[in-house]
């Protein structure tokens, strides 16, 4: 049976119940919130809109971090592998959050708290990784151009 | 500020309440058991940094088809969910 749903950045959207991604912690200053629908932006299919099912008017900015720089390499802790109930960080998918400023181009990208999903149990968690490198604020256009996180 | 040496099993008292022990140390990580009151909230300091990018990525400044000039090249490389449209 299809639902629906008004969103932050498409009107109203109809979806399966199977597409619910389902974050039993919330995410980060949104602990309350614990579903969300992944929504893509026309285009070339690289931004991504994680859109709140209870609060229309919440809507994360996502992007494929793999897409921005190849040698992502996210390293969960054993006890959040356990929670989406896999055995290694690559048996998962990850988001990354934007911070979309004014101009686009001061616009950043959070590395450190991806969005890891287990695409199985549509369970989904954000963490903060261990890595010090992967910074919360990498500037979007600096990780593109350089192929590698420098700042 | 207070910079202090302690080995793992010593401790540090902040005022009456609270304890801090060094657990263990390695791979140039320190584990810390800290006993305080449960009114005294303890965060690891990157949770606030992550709680205030959230907030910050929660109100966008620009339009978000915008980055998409941005991402010009890129090209996804996992599987998606189905679009909006």
């Amino acid at each position: 049976m299809s639902l629906k749903i008004n969103t932050k950045y498409f009107g109203e959207v109809e979806y399966e119940e199977s597409e619910l991604l389902h974050f039993p912690k919330g995410l980060y200053s949104f602990e309350d919130e614990k579903d969300f629908l992944l929504l893509i932006f026309p285009g070339n299919g690289t931004l991504l809109s994680l859109q709140s099912v209870k609060t229309p008017e919440l809507a994360f900015v996502a992007i494929d971090p793999f897409a921005l720089y190849e040698g992502y390499a996210p390293q969960l802790q054993s006890a959040e592998l356990k929670d989406l109930g896999v055995k290694d960080s690559t048996e998962l998918f990850y988001y990354a959050l934007c911070a979309v400023k004014s101009p686009p181009a001061y616009s950043t990208v959070n590395l450190r708290c991806p969005i890891a999903i287990n695409n199985d149990t549509r369970q989904a968690m954000q963490v903060i990784l261990e890595d010090e490198n992967y910074g919360m604020r990498h500037l979007l256009c600096d990780v593109e151009n350089q192929g590698e996180v420098t700042c | 500020m207070l910079i202090l040496r302690r080995r793992a099993g010593e401790a540090v008292l902040i005022g009456e309440n609270v304890k801090i022990t060094v657990m263990d140390t390695s791979d140039g990580a320190v584990r810390l058991a800290i006993d305080a009151p449960k009114e005294i909230s303890i965060l690891r300091s990157e949770l606030v940094q992550a709680m205030h990018a959230n907030r910050d990525a929660a109100n966008e400044q620009s339009r978000p088809e915008e980055l998409l000039s941005l991402l010009g090249g890129l090209r996804g490389q996992q599987p998606k969910n189905k679009g909006a449209d």
